[in-house]
């Protein structure tokens, strides 16, 4: 399968697979966060995600700009942790460079997520190693970009930067966290991978398979 | 009043949170509004809520946003990305969140800006970290203000002191008045704090019983020391009515140490420099003013007016090289050029031609002919415009002999006097002759003031303050006691013959220095050559401290020999068998210039060659120096240590070590006076085995104020908070190392500072022999602990004059 553009619809396709991995991963994910923070990073993304869902199927909308920006607005008032401002930083800024279009080409939706990117950054001041969901999150976009080179083709730039996403998540497990509520754990944090990487993980799981599927 | 926003994760925390703080300031608080909690119940944040806050409190003063920690910090982040007006400026601070809060709304209710409250929140934590004793090391320098104009002490009465409430009645009482509050709490001695900063007050830690020092400037100071009087003294209403203990009133602050004051609240001279003087007064003539108009003189009148000018030219003009003779140096110079300045023909010839044509009178034509020539050298500008001053001066004196006046300035006496003045200006202090002058009384200045420090620098008796003092007759006998500022006039015979009777007498030192409870401090003489050997003796020192060898080298043209320094070194020796004696090598150079080591053209004397810097250039001369000490030392029984002055480096003093080794010389040490010494002492006493400040140059080179500029005393001040950070980093390091550092400067010779250095870990004080007996007796009434209380005070204090004064509150005897 290959996808030159991605469209609303497979973009709300990508959301909903989104939601229903981490609803499918909440123990996991919860599991993660107990080692290493409050416990609760499985339901707020399963509550953040249900919402979003619920808000699209009641109110749909005409444009990528409306879409992103629905989401964000309703992690940010609905996940509470602060994967709610991040993951909703991550989405308003995906919104606010695609603007009001039905479709994204492929390098569309990379310059979007690049902005994503930058935003979490702003919002988490978190740096490359601090044990964070940018320890996935820039991989995968990296391997996003360099995929865009070769090939137009979204669906295997979406496979790279699921596989840059698994090994950067992986690598939060040795480090020491240096950012969030982790990292009042100093030394203890070390051994367990981060929550917000695993879900940030599952975030590319999504898009892949979205687009896999078609 | 500025509103403020709690965001928290947890409503009940934020309830819970804003509950207590709102009970510090009731109904009158500013509007607060909280942002916790995420949507259904579940502990987060929300921007949104956020925003909906800041927009809820929203004021043109500004919102202030309190946040818990992790996602509330990201979701008001977002939150001000969301909440765009330009005329609400809102700031998230880091401050704790329940004390942060709690300081804010107190201070945003006595109508504070954004920036106050704000700054006032981050230090909240100040009250906790000085109850458990864990401050940041460095101290938050005490902001006490401008100098206070007006203090009261007062006895707190309610049960439990100045904690929270109270505090916020005080901080809230105070805002209503137009003034600058301080407090202090006089138990502990620490600097005195803003009174508008409710965390700075809560550290005082002031508890029922204890008094605290209210210190307040500004137009309204008076109406807020009584409002704060009145909380004090009704015990912030929380006294128990049934049986109130009556009132303290407030009690006027003791004079002079208690207010850093340069206008003294009370109305009564006020003694800044201790001592007692017999002299009779001299008035500090005030400054000239123009001669007012006079007759037209008539022919016959005109030739015998224009003699007299003559004649006062030429009498002012002699004065002026007989002043000239009695001095030396750069002075001399100048003294002689006003001197032909006041014989000058063609000023001469204008103001004599004024009165044989136009009829004026001398001293307007004298006036009027020299304003001719100043306005002249004020066009050339320049050298010439600066030469203005001496010029009125000349015209001043001219004017004051045609009116058998007395010359306006320092007075001209080689008898001892009294100096009465209205104020001195440091040009006038710098020029006071310690020989003639006995005492200085003020009718303006304060403990503080350059006439005060220049009287403290010269040993002389000084009172300030002295309202009548321009009053008193010329001529009249009077008695100072600088130490009580009593001025007796014409005292009795038998008061007279007392006074003078205790002016010789100096307390004496019995040859063991040691606070009260025991820790010993060699005190030592400073030794300038063989000459002055006999006066250390006589004061019991305890040892030299300071051998300076100057004097060998002084008049000579080339260096002395190895047998003729054998010879002086061998006498000071010889003097203290058994003893300690520190011996200096050369110290040539800036003030102390010696042709055959010092340049002439150094563009910046004091940061040339000088001090052990002579020996880049004339190593043979220390090594010289070097051999004679040793074989001196070895010929002799006393204790010798070596050390070399104006160290800068620590290979300097590795070096140092090395050629004294060489010489079989064991105990070596450095002079402390750069500030480069003072920081890294902890690397030069790895080389060396002990270490001496030089606190005089220490201050000149910390404060960049030349040490010889009378206008720069007060820069030039050892108590200068960052000259004692110098000094205690150095003694500092010495405790470290376990190895000795003592203080052969000024500093030591300053009794309540000697008392400091102790307190800094100084092992000896080396000081001029006179001042041994007071220094003694201070340490011997204080403790050791008292020593160190006062030394952390000093070394906060915000300034020389807080230090000063807080150091003097600490060491009175009677504190334990």
């Amino acid at each position: 399968m290959t996808n030159d553009t991605i469209d609303l619809d497979q973009l709300t396709g990508w959301l909903t697979r989104f939601r229903d991995l981490v609803t499918e991963k909440v123990a996991y994910l919860t599991e993660l966060d107990s080692a290493i923070g409050d416990a609760d990073h499985g339901s707020n993304m399963t509550r953040g995600m249900g919402a979003v869902l619920e808000r699209i199927q009641a109110s749909p909308v005409g444009t990528v700009d409306e879409l992103f920006k629905g989401v964000g607005m309703t992690l940010v008032t609905s996940v509470g942790g602060a994967s709610g401002p991040l993951y909703g930083t991550f989405f308003l800024r995906i919104g606010t460079t695609a603007g009001p279009v039905k479709a994204l080409d492929a390098s569309g939706l990379a310059a979007a997520l690049r902005a994503g990117l930058d935003g979490v950054v702003a919002r988490g001041k978190a740096e490359a190693g601090d044990k964070t969901m940018f320890d996935v999150l820039a991989p995968a976009l990296d391997a996003f970009d360099a995929a865009l080179i070769v090939s137009s083709d979204i669906s295997s730039a979406a496979r790279a930067a699921y596989s840059a996403a698994r090994t950067g998540r992986d690598a939060t497990e040795p480090l020491l966290a240096r950012k969030g509520r982790a990292s009042y754990l100093g030394e203890r944090s070390i051994g367990h991978v981060d929550p917000g990487a695993a879900s940030t993980s599952l975030l590319f799981q999504a898009l892949a398979e979205i687009l896999d599927e078609e | 009043m500025i509103g403020i926003v709690v965001v928290s994760h947890s409503p009940r925390l934020a309830q819970a949170a804003v509950d207590l703080a709102v009970e510090m300031v009731g109904v009158n608080g500013p509007a607060i509004a909280i942002a916790a909690g995420a949507s259904e119940g579940v502990i987060g944040t929300d921007a949104l809520k956020v925003s909906e806050a800041i927009a809820e409190v929203s004021s043109p003063e500004g919102v202030l946003v309190m946040m818990d920690l992790g996602s509330a910090v990201m979701s008001a982040e977002m939150a001000l990305e969301f909440s765009d007006d330009p005329d609400v400026p809102v700031r998230l601070s880091s401050a704790p969140f329940v004390e942060g809060l709690m300081a804010a709304v107190v201070r945003a209710a006595g109508g504070a800006t954004l920036d106050d409250v704000e700054r006032e929140a981050r230090g909240a934590l100040r009250a906790k970290q000085s109850h458990l004793g864990d401050e940041e090391p460095a101290g938050r320098p005490a902001d006490s203000g401008p100098a206070a104009e007006h203090t009261i002490q007062v006895m707190l009465l309610n049960p439990h002191g100045l904690h929270a409430r109270p505090v916020s009645m005080l901080v809230t009482a105070i805002s209503a008045f137009e003034a600058t509050v301080t407090v202090a709490n006089l138990r502990t001695g620490k600097p005195p704090v803003p009174a508008n900063s409710p965390t700075a007050l809560l550290a005082v830690g002031a508890r029922k019983g204890d008094t605290i020092s209210v210190a307040a400037a500004g137009r309204q100071a008076v109406a807020a020391l009584e409002a704060v009087s009145d909380l004090v003294c009704k015990g912030f209403g929380e006294l128990e009515t049934t049986n109130a203990p009556a009132p303290i009133p407030a009690l006027p602050a003791p004079q002079p140490e208690a207010p850093p004051s340069t206008k003294a609240a009370s109305n009564r001279p006020l003694g800044v420099s201790p001592g007692l003087a017999v002299g009779p007064i001299v008035r500090m003539q005030e400054p000239m003013g123009e001669p007012g108009p006079a007759a037209e003189l008539s022919m016959r009148e005109r030739e015998a007016a224009a003699e007299r000018i003559v004649t006062a030219a030429t009498s002012v003009a002699l004065a002026f090289r007989a002043k000239a003779v009695r001095v030396n140096g750069a002075a001399q110079g100048i003294l002689e050029a006003t001197a032909l300045m006041a014989a000058d023909p063609g000023l001469i010839d204008a103001a004599v031609s004024r009165v044989t044509k136009q009829g004026h009178t001398p001293e307007r034509a004298v006036w009027a002919a020299v304003g001719e020539v100043a306005s002249l050298f004020s066009e050339q500008g320049g050298l010439l415009a600066e030469r203005i001053p001496d010029l009125h001066d000349v015209r001043n004196r001219i004017v004051a002999e045609l009116l058998g006046r007395p010359a306006p300035g320092l007075p001209d006496r080689s008898e001892p006097y009294v100096l009465v003045a209205r104020d001195l200006a440091p040009a006038d202090t710098a020029l006071i002759d310690p020989k003639v002058c006995r005492a200085i009384v003020t009718v303006e200045g304060g403990p503080t003031s350059h006439t005060a420090i220049l009287a403290r620098a010269l040993g002389l008796p000084a009172v300030v303050a002295a309202r009548d003092a321009m009053d008193l007759p010329e001529g009249s006998v009077v008695i100072v006691d600088g130490t009580t500022g009593e001025i007796v006039v014409d005292p009795t015979d038998e008061q007279v013959v007392r006074a003078e009777g205790q002016v010789g007498r100096v307390v004496t030192f019995d040859g063991a220095g040691a606070t009260r409870d025991g820790h010993r401090v060699q005190l030592l003489a400073n030794v300038a050559s063989p000459d002055s050997v006999a006066a250390a003796i006589e004061a019991n020192a305890e040892g030299v401290g300071l051998f300076r060898t100057e004097f060998c080298f002084l008049d000579h043209a080339e260096a002395p020999g190895l047998d003729e320094q054998v010879a002086a070194y061998r006498q000071v020796f010889a003097a203290f068998p058994g003893k300690k004696v520190t011996i200096r090598t050369l110290d040539a150079g800036a003030d102390k210039p010696l042709a055959f080591v010092t340049a002439a053209d150094e563009v910046n004397p004091a940061l040339g060659i000088r001090g052990y810097r002579t020996a880049w250039q004339r190593p043979e001369l220390l090594d010289t120096q070097l051999r004679a000490i040793a074989t001196a030392a070895a010929a002799e029984d006393a204790v010798v240590g070596v050390m070399a002055p104006m160290i800068a480096t620590v290979d300097e003093s590795a070096d140092f070590a090395a050629r004294c080794a060489a010489h079989g010389l064991h105990n070596v040490g450095v002079m402390i006076e750069t500030p480069a010494a003072a920081i890294t002492a902890s690397s030069i006493l790895e080389r060396v085995d002990f270490a001496s400040l030089g606190t005089n140059d220490l201050a000149q080179y910390t404060m960049a104020a030349d040490r010889l500029m009378g206008e720069l005393a007060l820069l030039n001040d050892p108590w200068q908070p960052a000259v004692l950070r110098m000094i205690r980093e150095a003694c500092q390091a010495g405790v470290v190392a376990g190895k000795p550092v003592g203080v052969c400067g000024e500093a030591a010779a300053d009794p309540m500072l000697a008392a400091v250095l102790v307190g800094f870990g100084a092992t000896s004080l080396s000081m001029s022999p006179r001042a041994l007996g007071g220094v003694a007796k201070l340490l011997r009434g204080v403790t050791l602990n008292q020593c160190r209380d006062a030394a952390i005070a000093a070394v906060a204090a915000g300034s020389a004059d807080v230090a000063r004064s807080a150091a003097a509150v600490l060491l009175e005897p009677t504190r334990v």
